[in-house]
């Protein structure tokens, strides 16, 4: 049971297949029947889909709110938000909520006052020292009134499967499955959590945060490689900072600044609610008034300002590891609901998605260069303008640039002389397969209706995309590839293995 | 910064009123819940063809879909330890290779034109071929699955690429702590040898033929070893008939019989430790030896299994991720296995700095499980999780259809699911107790760390003496280290002239400083050296990116480029130590412990040397040795290219020698790849001893 922050590339290009597939207008119509929506006064959405294959039910909340919208100085705020919701709230998960909330009142004063003299010019270090034995003691008293992981408990003696929350740059996620007859916890515990937030345990998370980005981005190849990429290629927007933070940001975030984001962003018109399987609309929608009526509305939350400068030249970077050799490369291009972008998605299946593509055939079965090789647009996101990224991985007997140089040579082929209709149409095809085999699950259905709904405005948009995806042409594939996958919008990177033949070739040299 | 803005919004003070008469009762504790929707779990039709495949079908009318699965008796556990890898790579290239009918270009654009998949793969206890299809499209495609399942061509390209695949994934292998931990640990309980613990090799995927890719295939994919799910768009009588009519054409064939080894566990308590250099947090597991399925305590020892790491509700969670904030993923299994033993292990990953803190953590939790009983509301917990969620067990039609061919292929009743809840449901406290003293064994955990040496420092050595594994990925070829036989005395004789030419009788060689410049793709790259005997080095060389200087000795050492200081990785240490080792210096000062044997005369451009054959660190070295000078012109060994996968023989061409303090030294080296040249050293002066 993990928590998930940065999705990895594979997770990422597995969203990618399965985030906007299209299927026949028919089985729109078919859903048009089996979802009822509704939004209630204070702006809380709610998408019911009926499937009652099995006496169960799977529930996706989605927010509104990622790793992107943070302010400057608390990357990882939004994701240390939804470790928090996992709390408890005043009646769950604690044993005297009133005499706790002092304590935890106290603590975070000590703590800011801990903070603002570690950032002062001339920082006092016995005061410091001071401070933080005091801040430990609070802790330890706060923790007399927990009740341990009280919230998930009750979940999983309910029956509850599946239990998880992620965070990603466009938003975050949180989800479980009961038992059909169990639905009213979920609006109990759902409605508890997100209109009774407490910020129990909160510096003691902060440090499993740590250990998750110990996990993610630094002990692994991988996570150092996306980890730097997006920063370099981004100056400006936020895609650029991971979404599981910064070390010296998770340090300065406290309770206060997480109830600042929490009183922003976790407002009712934020957020999405959707709930699949066997489940009847007319007893939900009560219960949703019963329990989400009263949670208080706020302003719309402010949108994200920042837009990526125009790339003015190539951008590269080489990671020396003790790990194989890895290829990234990426252009920017354009947000999810931007025209452009179905041509793109195509384009990523065409170049990379199975055995008939440009760059499997050409790199891993014919040259036998890459033991893999993928190519997408969407990372780090999808809702702001991002990029179309490919990853290679080289072969044993294989350096980095050889990657770099059938992946160019390719991209220049589609620039110069387009796709074949076939290769057009099949990753078409199997988009929309990939749809339907996706409709297939109530955890599958409640999280792709509730995230288009919830970041696109309109559950509907899962379906109506294939006639865009039918709208686009060889043409358009072709244009595309040349408007956006240009050198001076490109950025280049790799992991080399330091440990190279040449050095110890220098060393075998010197020695004889 | 003082200030607490709290925001009281009014839900928060509605829930405090709620509060204050301190009953402490939550909304969700006087929920009632109604009766659960009745469900009828569907019904798995089954028939058995003449030839020996039993087939069983689910009709699921959702989606326009239909998947077909079969099950073969077969595995990677009948692979000999000499060819580990031929099951998974005769799976591979079964379907990547495609058929005579269906060659695989034309195989995989029929397929992706209709978004359908056929599968192909083989594990270590069963094979597995599935196809995934449009329902419309499932009579024209079901010969095709057929075909791929009995008559794969399995050309040699499509083997050379699944070979080349596999050796790019075993020299990856290293580089995630997390797959060096399950891999090494595995290796710790079973043995590294047996079929459970052992790895696939470059030296075993080499020795991988065609022929035993046709003859496992041949041997396992029969009727007799078949079993066919089918679930989807269909109709079950329709369906029967086609199915007969395809798969009842399958030869019969023998039965495979699935032998499985015995495990040969010794208890004991280890400490192990793998390094791992580039990361900041240790990757833990710990544990013992598991057991089997059949085990009539099944159902007990999962429910201890839960109370110890049952996700978030488990005390591992609650001890060492809640309450310590020591690591973010922390988790444990005590693993039965219908085939053979699992394993029993509970790991963490926590930084460099606390992971015997969290190491104590676990163990305290395993023992405590042994020392105390569970509470009653702790074990009503656990049953109410697995009895709460056992609904989900048949959610589906393909999970009703999975679990089913599982069951039959592992040998165990068609309810055993329920059978496990009913035992679930008997458990009492005294049994989780009692299954914790039973097959627990906290005085006897073998733990393995990866993670950073320099950082975790000392910590381990309170768990005993930290064996330290090397997990250097072994080259193939090893073949070379066989004895050499030649004239012993005429080796000795030799090399022993050698060493009086190299080394002046009245000199006692410690050190040598070299300066000069090494010539590599035409780059000049100006470098100094000293080496000390037997086993440092500093040396700086003046590279295209700047200066870098090593600094070695005694097993590890450092590296300095920019100002930079990185500990080099102990791969790099190795090659340093066995290059040094190899080196005519070394192997004058070593000459009594180098089994020399002479081979003859060996004519070499145009001049005639005593060949010696010397063997260092386990490798055979050949040494040319001029037959006036007594110099070592040549040295000449093998050593594995990871680059190229595979054994390359080198050569150092020596000339130009010069004398200085007693020590001849060749101002002139010359290295040489399979007979090209790769590079050289001119030396300007050597020192000798300062």
């Amino acid at each position: 049971m993990l928590r998930r922050v940065l999705m990895s590339l594979t997770a990422v290009l597995l969203g990618f297949y399965l985030a906007t597939p299209p299927v026949s207008a028919q089985s729109l119509d078919e859903f048009e029947n089996k979802v009822t929506e509704f939004t209630l006064d204070n702006g809380l959405t709610f998408l019911i889909i009926e499937r009652p294959v099995a006496p169960v039910v799977s529930f996706a909340t989605y927010v509104n709110v990622g790793g992107a919208n943070e302010p400057v100085g608390h990357t990882g705020m939004a994701h240390i938000f939804e470790h928090m919701a996992f709390k408890g709230t005043h009646t769950v998960g604690t044993n005297n909520w009133e005499e706790e909330k002092k304590v935890l009142k106290d603590l975070d004063n000590t703590y800011q006052e801990w903070l603002s003299e570690k950032y002062s010019t001339q920082p006092d270090s016995a005061k410091m020292d001071k401070l933080w034995t005091q801040f430990e003691n609070l802790q330890e008293k706060a923790g007399e009134y927990v009740v341990n992981n009280e919230f998930s408990e009750i979940i999983d003696r309910n029956g509850g499967t599946g239990m998880n929350a992620t965070t990603s740059q466009d938003r975050t996620n949180y989800f479980y499955s009961l038992p059909e007859n169990r639905l009213e916890l979920w609006f109990s515990l759902e409605s508890d959590r997100f209109k009774n937030p407490v910020f129990r345990e909160f510096y003691k998370e902060k440090e499993v945060v740590r250990e998750e980005r110990r996990m993610r981005s630094e002990s692994q190849p991988i996570g150092r490689l996306i980890e730097e990429f997006a920063s370099v290629a981004f100056t400006a927007h936020p895609y650029g900072r991971p979404t599981v933070g910064w070390h010296s940001d998770i340090t300065a975030t406290t309770m206060e600044d997480a109830r600042e984001f929490y009183n922003t962003y976790y407002v009712p018109n934020n957020i999405t609610f959707a709930i699949a399987g066997d489940v009847d609309p007319q007893e939900t929608k009560k219960l949703a008034e019963e329990y989400f009526g009263d949670m208080k509305e706020g302003p719309k939350p402010p949108p994200v300002y920042t837009k990526e400068p125009e790339q003015r030249g190539e951008r590269r970077f080489t990671i020396q590891g003790e790990s194989q050799p890895f290829f990234i490369m990426g252009y920017h291009t354009v947000a999810q609901d931007h025209p452009d972008s179905k041509a793109l998605q195509l384009l990523g299946s065409i170049l990379s998605g199975g055995r008939t593509s440009i760059l499997y055939k050409r790199m891993v079965e014919e040259e036998q260069t890459a033991l893999q090789v993928s190519a997408f647009n969407g990372y780090p996101g999808q809702k702001y303008e991002t990029l179309f990224a490919t990853l290679a991985i080289p072969n044993q007997n294989v350096g980095v640039d050889t990657m770099e140089t059938s992946i160019l040579e390719e991209i220049e082929k589609v620039k110069n002389d387009g796709v074949s209709q076939e290769a057009l149409d099949r990753a078409r095809t199997n988009a929309r397969a990939n749809l339907i085999r996706s409709l297939d699950s109530n955890s599958g259905l409640a999280s792709s209706l509730a995230s288009a709904e919830n970041l696109r405005g309109d559950w509907r948009k899962v379906f109506t995309d294939i006639e865009e995806l039918n709208e686009v042409t060889i043409d358009d594939i072709q244009r595309v590839a040349n408007e956006y996958l240009t050198k001076d919008n490109r950025t280049v990177g790799a992991i080399v293995t330091e440990e190279d033949n040449s050095s110890d070739e220098e060393v075998a040299d010197a020695n004889n | 910064m003082a200030v607490f803005a709290f925001a009281c919004s009014q839900t928060e003070q509605v829930a405090d009123s709620q509060q204050s008469d301190n009953t402490s009762t939550n909304p969700y504790e006087n929920m009632d819940f109604p009766e659960l929707n009745n469900f009828q779990k569907p019904e798995v039709e089954t028939f058995t063809t003449e030839n020996g495949i039993t087939f069983y079908l689910v009709e699921d009318k959702e989606l326009p879909l239909i998947n077909v699965s079969t099950r073969v008796r077969t595995g990677g556990v009948l692979n000999s330890n000499e060819k580990t890898g031929l099951a998974s790579i005769t799976g591979t290239v079964m379907r990547s290779g495609g058929t005579e009918t269906y060659p695989a270009d034309s195989l995989n654009a029929m397929l992706e034109n209709r978004a359908a998949s056929i599968e192909t793969g083989i594990g270590f206890t069963s094979g597995n071929a599935s196809m995934d299809v449009l329902k419309e499209d499932f009579d024209d495609l079901l010969p095709v699955y057929l075909d791929i399942l009995t008559n794969p061509t399995f050309p040699e390209d499509k083997i050379e690429l699944a070979k080349t695949q596999q050796k790019s994934s075993i020299s990856r292998r290293n580089d995630d702590p997390q797959q060096i931990g399950i891999r090494e640990f595995q290796a710790l309980i079973y043995g590294e040898d047996s079929p459970y613990g052992r790895n696939t090799e470059y030296e075993t995927i080499n020795n991988i033929t065609r022929e035993d890719l046709v003859n496992f295939h041949n041997k396992h994919f029969s009727a007799g070893n078949m079993m066919v799910g089918i679930v989807g768009d269909f109709n079950t009588e329709e369906m029967k008939q086609k199915l007969r009519n395809s798969f009842g054409e399958l030869q019969n064939g023998d039965k495979t019989q699935l032998k499985f080894p015995e495990v040969d566990y010794e208890s004991q308590s280890s400490i192990n430790f793998i390094e791992k250099s580039d990361v900041n947090q240790s990757f833990v597991m710990l544990g013992h030896l598991g057991g089997l399925r059949d085990n009539p305590d099944y159902a007990k020892v999962q429910v201890m299994n839960r109370v110890l790491s049952g996700g978030f509700s488990g005390r591992l969670m609650q001890v060492v991720r809640t309450e310590m904030g020591l690591a973010y993923s922390v988790f444990g299994q005590y693993g039965m296995n219908s085939f053979y033993p699992g394993m029993f292990y509970a790991g963490v990953m926590t930084k460099s700095s606390t992971t015997a803190e969290a190491i104590d953590a676990i163990i305290d939790q395993i023992e405590r499980l042994q020392e105390e009983s569970v509470t009653e509301q702790e074990l009503q917990d656990v049953k109410d999780q697995i009895l709460n969620s056992s609904v989900f067990e048949y959610d589906s039609y393909e999970e009703v259809l999975s679990e089913r061919l599982s069951n039959e292929y592992r040998g165990l009743p068609a309810d055993a699911f329920e059978q496990y809840i009913e035992g679930v449901k008997a458990t009492t406290i005294e049994d989780v107790q009692e299954v914790a003293q039973e097959y627990l064994d906290p005085e006897n955990l073998q733990i393995l760390v990866v993670g950073n040496k320099e950082e975790i420092g000392d910590q381990l050595e309170k768990y005993g003496d930290v064996n330290e594994i090397d997990i250097t990925i072994p080259e193939p070829g090893s073949g070379d280290k066989q004895m050499v036989e030649g004239d012993a005395e005429k080796g000795e004789e030799w090399l022993s002239k050698m060493a009086g030419a190299v080394i002046d009788s009245d000199t006692e060689l410690n050190s040598i400083s070299l300066s000069g410049e090494m010539n590599m793709q035409g780059r000049k790259m100006p470098m100094t050296s000293t080496i000390t005997y037997p086993d440092a080095i500093e040396q700086t060389i003046n590279g295209p990116m700047g200066e870098v200087k090593v600094i070695y000795e005694d097993g590890s050492g450092k590296m300095i480029t920019g100002g930079q200081e990185r500990s080099i990785p102990p791969q790099m240490a190795k090659n340093l130590k066995s290059t040094l080792n190899r080196s005519f210096l070394s192997i004058a000062l070593n000459s009594d412990q180098v089994n020399p044997q002479y081979l003859g005369e060996e004519e070499l451009d145009g001049s005639s040397y005593a060949k010696v054959n010397v063997t260092v660190d386990d490798s055979n070295i050949t040494l040319l040795i001029d037959t006036e000078t007594h110099y070592p012109d040549v040295i000449r060994y093998k050593q594995f290219n990871p680059q190229m996968g595979e054994q390359v023989t080198i050569e150092n061409h020596h000339s130009e020698w010069h004398v200085v303090d007693g020590i001849a030294y060749p101002y002139l080296q010359e290295t040489m790849v399979d007979g090209n040249k790769s590079g050289e050293a001119v030396y300007k002066s050597h020192e000798v001893n300062k």
